[in-house]
């Protein structure tokens, strides 16, 4: 029998009313496969992240995590079963101490030894000598990492994350994404990175889904995809 | 647990805290010769009981209630119905009251606190007025715009009525019940209660997105803070053996939330030291100005744009400059742990 993976999105659609936002989108991710998923704004990348963490109910279509089919559940009940997601705007607890919130999700999150995860997850993203720091002294790139440690606690299956790069420096850039590689292949966690940063995209993701207008055009590997005569012509431009 | 909210500290802080707040508490009673100040500290020790109750839902839940006076006079009219109409002895008039605030706040949050910003503010005027209007036409039940009279039983918890209304008991009596109030929910609070509700109260989205459920945390701060309320209203109908329909009014509540800003609701004792500036206030100020509240509001407006964090926080951040602060909070935190 074949490992399920990390997440099914099967014929999955959302409408708004007569305007089709998402429409017959599927794709899969493996465990310790990072999906880049990328379009122009407006495709509905952002939308397909929202159907996937119960945040809006797809009008049709399937989710599945690990084979278990999650369609009609809520985002607590999808975050209990390994699904957690970073922001496209930083979310963070600002009122809370680095280390009191990461703590926090730890337990809530149900990890059995929530300090001692709480602490390897804060160590991973060099986080440690912030533990006592308030969240809104961070600078902008190490909230984006306490972002990306409130997803992580309870080592997830699948980790969505919405534009993680934005309004970071290149070399904070780098840095997240080294970060990303080694975690998606020590914790084996399913990956699906929506992000504009197209050097970020291609360069870490082992496979790379496009959108257009709510619909995938083109998916596969990231050299195949980057050859793809209509991606070329959409969205990557005749020079890329 | 959040250092911004330093008004949180490990039990044994708490304990020694509390044991200073009752001595200090102690030595005024013994030590106020004044009938007449010890009344007015007991009004104010009343209101500041009122002031944490508001105060601690805007802290936990960020929400801004104007119409607390709901809980605080709704206390005082069960109490005194069930004394004056149904026979009950005092003591379980006192618990029914409490109780009875609270179960309604617990049922009456599920509905209130989905209701985001000014809405919620707008939804507490509306009850609290409703129950303002309920109590001024129901004359037969409440008195109507008279008020109602409250006979205390000659016992309370086995205390006689002559030695509770001695204005040193008296007085004793509330400040006791403000120190284990505050106590109480800095204890609670230091819990992971309190983490959640800060969780929630900040981000309640990224919250449900580590697994919280965020509206029963939301519900039960709702909860506490009008069981919190309901304190101060018993104990003002007891202190005064009356109730009016003035105590539901919504300028009660906002009386209420002049001192949570003015004290600072950052700390759960803020709201306690503004309602203690509030009283005082008004009694200094107003043997000079007619229009004493004119002034406070003057004051109010000072505080809220120089120190938004209340007297407490302007206190509290002069404490630190004084020990060679100056550090961030981060900083202070990572020292501390």
């Amino acid at each position: 029998m074949s490992t399920p993976q990390a997440l099914e999105v099967e014929d999955v659609a959302v409408y708004y009313g007569g305007v089709k936002a998402v429409d017959g989108v599927t794709f899969t991710v493996a465990s310790g496969e990072i999906r880049g998923l990328i379009g122009p704004n407006g495709a509905g990348k952002s939308t397909v992240i929202d159907a996937i963490t119960g945040r809006r109910k797809p009008t049709r279509g399937r989710v599945r995590l690990q084979g278990e089919d999650v369609t009609g559940l809520g985002v607590i009940e999808r975050r209990q079963r390994g699904l957690a997601r970073s922001f496209q705007r930083t979310s963070i607890f600002a009122e809370m101490t680095v280390g009191a919130q990461v703590e926090l999700a730890a337990r809530k999150v149900g990890a059995t030894d929530w300090k001692a995860n709480a602490h390897e997850v804060l160590r991973q993203l060099d986080l440690l000598e912030l533990h006592g720091w308030m969240a809104d002294e961070l600078g902008y790139g190490q909230q984006r990492r306490l972002d990306l440690a409130l997803a992580l606690v309870g080592r997830p299956s699948l980790l969505l994350l919405d534009e993680p790069m934005a309004g970071l420096s290149s070399q904070e850039s780098e840095q997240l994404a080294e970060h990303l590689q080694q975690l998606t292949s020590s914790w084996n966690v399913g990956v699906l990175l929506v992000e504009h940063d197209m050097d970020v995209v291609f360069g870490i993701s082992d496979s790379v889904t496009v959108f257009e207008l709510g619909q995938v055009i083109a998916s596969g590997d990231p050299a195949e995809v980057r050859a793809h005569p209509r991606v070329r012509q959409a969205y990557l431009g005749s020079a890329a | 647990m959040s250092a911004a909210f330093q008004g949180i500290t490990r039990p044994a802080h708490i304990a020694v805290a509390t044991a200073a707040a009752l001595a200090v508490g102690g030595l005024a009673a013994g030590g106020i010769g004044s009938d007449m100040l010890l009344s007015l500290l007991t009004q104010a020790t009343i209101f500041a009981i009122f002031a944490v109750g508001v105060g601690v839902l805007l802290r936990q839940n960020g929400m801004v209630s104007f119409g607390h006076a709901a809980f605080y006079g709704l206390a005082g009219y069960v109490a005194g119905i069930l004394i004056r109409e149904m026979g009950w002895s005092g003591e379980g008039a006192v618990l029914a009251a409490l109780g009875g605030v609270a179960l309604f706040a617990f049922v009456l949050g599920f509905v209130v606190v989905r209701v985001p910003g000014i809405a919620f503010g707008m939804l507490t005027i509306a009850i609290g007025q409703s129950f303002y209007q309920g109590a001024t036409t129901s004359r037969s039940l409440t008195g109507g715009a008279d008020g109602l009279h409250i006979d205390w039983p000659q016992t309370l918890f086995g205390v006689s009525l002559d030695t509770l209304f001695q204005p040193h008991v008296m007085f004793m009596v509330c400040w006791t019940a403000l120190v284990l109030c505050v106590a109480g929910l800095a204890l609670l609070l230091s819990t992971n209660f309190g983490a959640v509700t800060e969780a929630v109260r900040d981000n309640e989205e990224r919250a449900r997105f580590i697994g919280i459920r965020t509206l029963l945390p939301r519900v039960l701060v709702f909860t506490l803070s009008a069981f919190v309320t309901a304190v101060a209203g018993t104990l003002s109908a007891l202190n005064t053996g009356f109730v009016s329909p003035e105590s539901l009014h919504w300028s009660v509540s906002g009386s209420a939330l002049m001192m949570v800003i003015v004290g600072g609701y950052r700390r759960l004792w803020g709201p306690a030291l503004g309602a203690m500036l509030f009283f005082l206030a008004r009694d200094f100020l107003g043997d000079f100005a007619e229009h004493w509240l004119a002034i406070f509001g003057a004051a109010l407006i000072f505080v809220i744009v120089f120190a938004p964090d209340g007297f407490s926080g302007a206190l509290v951040g002069l404490w630190r400059r004084m020990r060679g602060g100056g550090k961030s909070r981060g900083a202070a935190a990572v020292q501390a742990n």
